[in-house]
């Protein structure tokens, strides 16, 4: 799969919003990545692929920290499914959102999304600390090419949605 | 009112003390994106949130919030929603 770095913006703010431009092929990728993420989001909770998503609060009070994920990790899990409900609208070609220019909260959600699936394959493909993110950096396969294919995607729409002060 | 004095006096003494919000730094997340995270949830000046991104990268964390414990568990869940590595401690030295 091509995935080039073109010089047309895959992410820009617009007049009224966000638009994104991404060919079908792109699109496609993207519902299927997502569509992985919620088959992960929606599996058994001690998948070690989830552990960067749901990150520890109180890592030196046990109790705290059990309290915490019986309180939030629920809600935590619903942000995140209906952030990519959200992605599925705006990106897949036969959405009801598709090529329309989005609001900053289908933004919001579709950069949430992006960084989601980045943590993930990042994690599967071991990066752990700078060290092994630069070695990364300088690999070449279909997963490394995938996550810098992300990485490039987050970059401009953080871009878009950022205050310049 | 009459202070009541017992042995607990310690311990609302420590509820009172502020909880801080940190960020570590971790390998995935660009810095550009956590700037702007920084920059959404806090609503920080562009300048103050590349300083506090800068110390996550640099010193490896960053204090973002001090405020009461309610209010910090709400920063967590946000800055968690957003996938960065945000915990909470008590401010000050652990008794």
């Amino acid at each position: 799969m091509a995935l080039r770095r073109r010089f047309v913006a895959p992410v820009e703010a617009v007049r009224g919003g966000w638009r994104i431009t991404l060919d079908d092929e792109e699109r496609k990728l993207l519902i299927r990545l997502i569509g992985e993420l919620r088959a992960l989001l929606t599996g058994p909770e001690d998948n070690e692929l989830l552990r960067r998503l749901f990150p520890v609060a109180y890592p030196e009070d046990e109790e705290k920290e059990a309290e915490y994920q019986r309180l939030m990790r629920e809600e935590l899990v619903a942000s995140r499914l209906a952030a990519i409900e959200s992605v599925s609208r705006t990106i897949d070609p036969a959405g009801d959102r598709a090529r329309q220019v989005l609001d900053e909260g289908e933004t919001i959600a579709f950069m949430q999304s992006i960084n989601a699936i980045r943590l993930v394959l990042g994690s599967m493909l071991g990066i752990t600390d700078d060290e092994s993110a630069d070695d990364a950096d300088s690999a070449d396969s279909p997963e490394h090419n995938l996550y810098d294919f992300l990485s490039w995607l987050l970059e401009w729409t953080v871009r878009s949605l950022s205050p310049t002060t | 009112m009459q202070p009541v004095m017992d042995p607990d006096l310690d311990d609302a003494v420590f509820v009172d003390r502020p909880w801080v919000v940190l960020v570590w730094n971790d390998p995935v997340n660009l810095m550009s994106y956590v700037t702007y995270v920084f920059q959404k949830l806090f609503g920080f000046s562009l300048e103050k949130a590349t300083e506090l991104m800068l110390d996550v990268h640099e010193k490896g964390r960053a204090v973002v919030a001090s405020c009461g414990r309610e209010e910090a568990e709400m920063h967590v869940f946000r800055l968690h929603e957003h996938s960065l590595w945000a915990t909470m401690e008590h401010d000050g030295p652990s008794s």
